[in-house]
């Protein structure tokens, strides 16, 4: 019983999150450069949770470690770049690592 | 209401756009079925997280905590932490959505997952209101289907996914490929750079706010360097 409280709790507390300034909708005012900086919630955030993963998430100490993922996502970059195309990046990425950890 | 009766081209456009960048979580939802498999909890209630709060990275944070059996004050903050950055996102889409009948903005917030922001927040300034909404229901049914299928099917087959695969490593892979492309200027760039230096070096802060953190200063840089660049031209 209590986990499903508190996995309805959980979702309870994400829906709020969620719906907060969109609810809100025209009710609220907020600050011209409070609008205009939020046009860089997508870069900011995504990278946010990006970058950690690919640098293994612990700290800069065992960076060595880390090489082939980050020259997989270097590389996955790169032709998402050139090519827009998210399913290109994402088999160039995999393909690269497994390449990277077979050789290593 | 038929200013935003059903739009099935829009819908399907939507469901169908979303695809590509629905797929790298397939991986994930699995690994997260079988950890939920493995919990020692409740399989359908761990399993029930999925549409109750639909949000993958919180999902595993919470089910990690249940297993260590954490008490729920622990695994209801954590995952108000992990979800902070859906408060940026409904702010990012407050103006966009604010046009909607209220009851889109009632029940959309539910589906605001990281790939329905990144297409709704992506799309062109000048298109028709009910296009956008239909669209953002499509991609939103296609995300919401897939992860209630895939993390049911990681909990009744379990460990189909095999570390050393590092499939897992999709994930990274999705979110470094939205960063790049939702970058347009400058500033976009310092918003990056800023987000995730930040979040790298705050990963060991409690409750990944590191995350919360780096959002909120690369956000911040960004508008810096954008007024930045304003008060250049304006003075030359």
């Amino acid at each position: 019983m209590t986990l499903w409280l508190t996995i309805i709790a959980g979702g309870a507390i994400t829906y709020l999150t969620r719906a907060s300034f969109i609810l809100a909708g025209d009710r609220i005012q907020l600050p011209a450069a409070f609008e205009r900086a939020l046009r860089y919630v997508a870069p900011a955030a995504f990278a946010a949770i990006a970058i950690p993963a690919i640098f293994g998430g612990n700290g800069l100490s065992n960076l060595g470690d880390d090489v082939p993922r980050i020259v997989a996502a270097l590389a996955a970059g790169w032709v998402v770049v050139a090519t827009r195309s998210v399913p290109k990046s994402l088999v160039v990425g995999l393909v690269t690592l497994w390449i990277l950890l077979l050789v290593s | 209401m038929t200013e935003y009766s059903f739009d099935r081209p829009a819908f399907f456009a939507g469901f169908r756009d979303v695809i590509p960048i629905a797929l790298p979580g397939i991986p994930f939802g699995l690994v997260l079925g079988f950890l939920i498999s493995e919990a020692g909890i409740d399989r359908f209630a761990g399993w029930s997280s999925s549409w109750i709060i639909l949000a993958g990275a919180a999902q595993l944070a919470a089910i990690e905590l249940l297993a260590e059996q954490a008490s729920a004050a622990v695994v209801l903050v954590t995952i108000a932490f992990v979800n902070s950055r859906h408060l940026m996102y409904s702010a990012a889409l407050r103006q966009r959505f604010a046009p909607f009948p209220n009851w889109f903005r009632i029940v959309g917030p539910y589906v605001l997952l990281d790939q329905s922001f990144a297409l709704a927040n992506g799309q062109p300034n000048d298109l028709d209101n009910r296009y956008r909404m239909w669209h953002y229901f499509g991609s939103a049914t296609f995300l919401f289907v897939m992860w209630q299928t895939v993390v049911g099917v990681g909990v009744i087959v379990g460990d189909v996914i095999r570390a050393e695969w590092q499939l897992t490593f999709a994930v990274p892979i999705l979110f470094g490929s939205l960063m790049l492309l939702s970058i347009t200027n400058r500033a976009g760039v310092a918003a990056a750079v800023v987000g995730g230096v930040v979040a790298l070096l705050g990963s060991s802060l409690p409750q990944g706010s590191g995350v919360l953190l780096g959002i909120v200063l690369g956000v911040a840089a960004g508008a810096a360097w954008e007024t930045r660049l304003d008060d250049t031209a304006g003075s030359s």
